[in-house]
């Protein structure tokens, strides 16, 4: 029995075609009853994210299985040339290895994949659409998966800004379900910060703003309150986070608003967020022993310092794969 | 033979450090600090069971004593705190200090091969020992979560977040308050111990060394005071319990 990938990704389609070949979670097994009905394989997984959409095959004549594929997707290309990947054999299954690893992904190293496909196998082989090429290659492939991100750094880091602050958080209070935000502007930026705290559990959020309503609406989207902007300084005793993203052109929080509020506080650790350009908050704001200040280029370039490592550590997870390979082949 | 557990124990101490100290240079923690630990605790164990077999009495008779009596309670209090508070790293910082007091002991002279056995033991004068002694164990804890707590605290001020220190480092506010709570801890032991050591005879020469327990009590206490009424920097309350443990080291010149 032979093998065979047949794929589509960001990297070779725009989301318009991708979405045409998108298959909900749900219908997962669905989908690969039908990719062994339309090429005639003997197995089949189809694996869909919002990155990729990826077939399967293990067949006696793959090529002709491919083929037929191919023919049975034709109206979902039309207009499109080049947009496929396709992998034969130990190619593919070096493919899968990746992809599960992450070395595939738009994010380098992101570990939502590995189960996105678990989930796309369990799907085919709940339908009975798998066999014992497949299984052995799957089941093979979440080893290596588990290898790669267990032996290298390659999950490690935060690559986006609010996973930058979120991860900077969790180092300075632990569990941040002890932990209050006040989110400083209602802005696009300060919002995915702060759903980010939201999300690993921070306690309560304040939305400050200089326009009311716009707080009270993004107060409510993280069930949370709002203050009037005038009043942001009194809430900052009881606050352990600060992300301050507001439009104004000159610095918002100064130094001596810190020392106004440091007793009040008992001297706690306060981490300030900023986001804004032309910057908030007042560089002086750091020198103040409990504070731990970050503006955007430090929180940019911890990011880019994380992809960078991610990038390092590459080659390790393909000498892994490959040892691993062997075994497999 | 009592020689033998501490140098055991000394070396499998140093296992625990260097160990912990290369896997943290390849960005990991080593899960089997703590087994190196246990099996130094051991050993230790078995070095105060023979030396107080051969004084008769609690082993604090001198100054090599004492320095094994607080290695002893230093990795006792590590091995309580340190999986209780899931205090990564602990073990990697602890270690360091257990080589350092059990090394001083094996110097040339601190320990006699063959000490006199101790015949008028006062219980006042054992509990003042045992429960001075295992309180600086607590204090000594104390004092290696502090300097977790600043090298974290410069490496967060300072935006220097790369390498395995910083990854396994336990976060700024669990090291604050388990510092808070070994110092309570602490405190409590050395309380019982220096009522113990008012209610015991006195010999010649024992002022100066009740004088400068009594410094040390109050030091903490001021510390501990102010950090619950008025508040403090995490810095300066790590940079206070650090510097009074090292200067409450000079109560034992006056043993």
């Amino acid at each position: 029995m032979e093998l065979a990938c047949l794929g589509l990704n960001h990297k070779t389609a725009p989301v318009e075609v991708r979405e045409r070949f998108a298959v909900g979670s749900t219908k997962l097994g669905e989908a690969a009853l039908q990719l062994l009905e339309t090429s005639g394989a003997a197995e089949g997984v189809v694996i869909s994210t919002c990155n990729r959409t990826e077939f399967y095959l293990a067949a006696e004549d793959v090529r002709e299985a491919v083929r037929r594929l191919e023919i049975g997707l034709a109206d979902k290309v039309h207009g499109h040339d080049g947009l496929y990947y396709r992998h034969e054999n130990a190619q593919a299954a070096r493919h899968l290895c990746k992809v599960v690893s992450g070395l595939d992904s738009m994010l380098l190293g992101e570990t939502e994949i590995f189960g996105q496909v678990k989930q796309a196998y369990h799907a085919a082989h709940e339908a009975g659409a798998t066999g014992a090429t497949l299984n052995r290659l799957f089941q093979k492939v979440f080893g290596v998966g588990k290898k790669v991100r267990t032996q290298t750094s390659i999950q490690e880091g935060s690559t986006s800004i609010g996973n930058v602050a979120v991860e900077l958080a969790e180092k300075i209070f632990g569990h941040l379900k002890d932990s209050e935000v006040m989110v400083l502007g209602a802005g696009e930026m300060s919002r995915l910060t702060a759903k980010a705290l939201v999300s690993r559990g921070a306690k309560s959020v304040i939305v400050a703003n200089r326009t009311y309503e716009h707080a009270l609406e993004l107060a409510a989207e993280m069930n949370g309150r709002a203050v009037r902007f005038d009043d942001w300084l009194p809430v900052l005793k009881d606050v352990d986070v600060v992300i301050s993203s507001t439009g104004a052109p000159h610095t918002v929080i100064h130094a001596k608003d810190i020392e106004s509020i440091r007793r009040a506080r008992k001297f706690r650790p306060l981490f300030l967020i900023d986001i804004a350009v032309p910057r908030d908050i007042e560089h002086a704001c750091g020198e103040i022993e409990e504070v731990y200040l970050y503006d955007i280029d430090a929180l940019e370039q911890l990011a880019d310092e994380a992809r960078a490592r991610r990038s390092q550590q590459i080659a390790e997870c393909e000498k892994i794969i490959e040892a691993e390979l062997v075994k497999l082949l | 033979m009592d020689r033998w557990f501490l140098i055991a124990a000394t070396i499998l101490a140093a296992i625990a450090g260097v160990r912990g100290l290369l896997i943290l240079r390849h960005g990991n923690k080593s899960h089997w600090t703590v087994w190196w630990m246990i099996a130094a605790l051991i050993c230790q164990i078995g070095y105060l069971v023979i030396r107080g077999e051969m004084r008769g009495a609690c082993p604090l008779r001198s100054i090599g004593e004492i320095s094994v009596y607080l290695a002893w309670s230093l990795t006792l209090f590590y091995l309580l705190v340190g999986p209780m508070y899931r205090i990564s790293l602990l073990g990697v910082f602890t270690a360091p200090v257990v080589v350092l007091f059990q090394g001083f002991a094996l110097l040339p002279g601190r320990l006699a091969a063959n000490p006199a056995k101790i015949l008028n033991t006062n219980p006042w004068g054992e509990t003042h020992s045992a429960m001075s002694v295992l309180a600086y164990g607590a204090l000594a804890l104390a004092a290696v979560a502090g300097v977790m707590f600043l090298v974290l605290d410069r490496q967060l001020k300072e935006h220097q977040l790369k390498g395995g220190l910083f990854r396994n480092l336990p976060p700024v506010r669990e090291l604050l308050v388990s510092l808070e709570r070994l110092l309570w801890i602490g405190m409590i032991l050395l309380t019982i111990g220096l009522v113990a050591g008012l209610l015991m005879p006195h010999g010649h020469g024992a002022k100066a060394h009740l004088i400068a327990a009594v410094a040390v009590w109050a030091g903490y206490i001021a510390l501990i005071a102010v950090k619950r009424v008025r508040g403090i920097t995490g810095r300066r309350f790590a940079l206070g319990a650090v510097a009074l443990f090292v200067l409450s080291l000079g109560v034992f010149a006056f043993v």
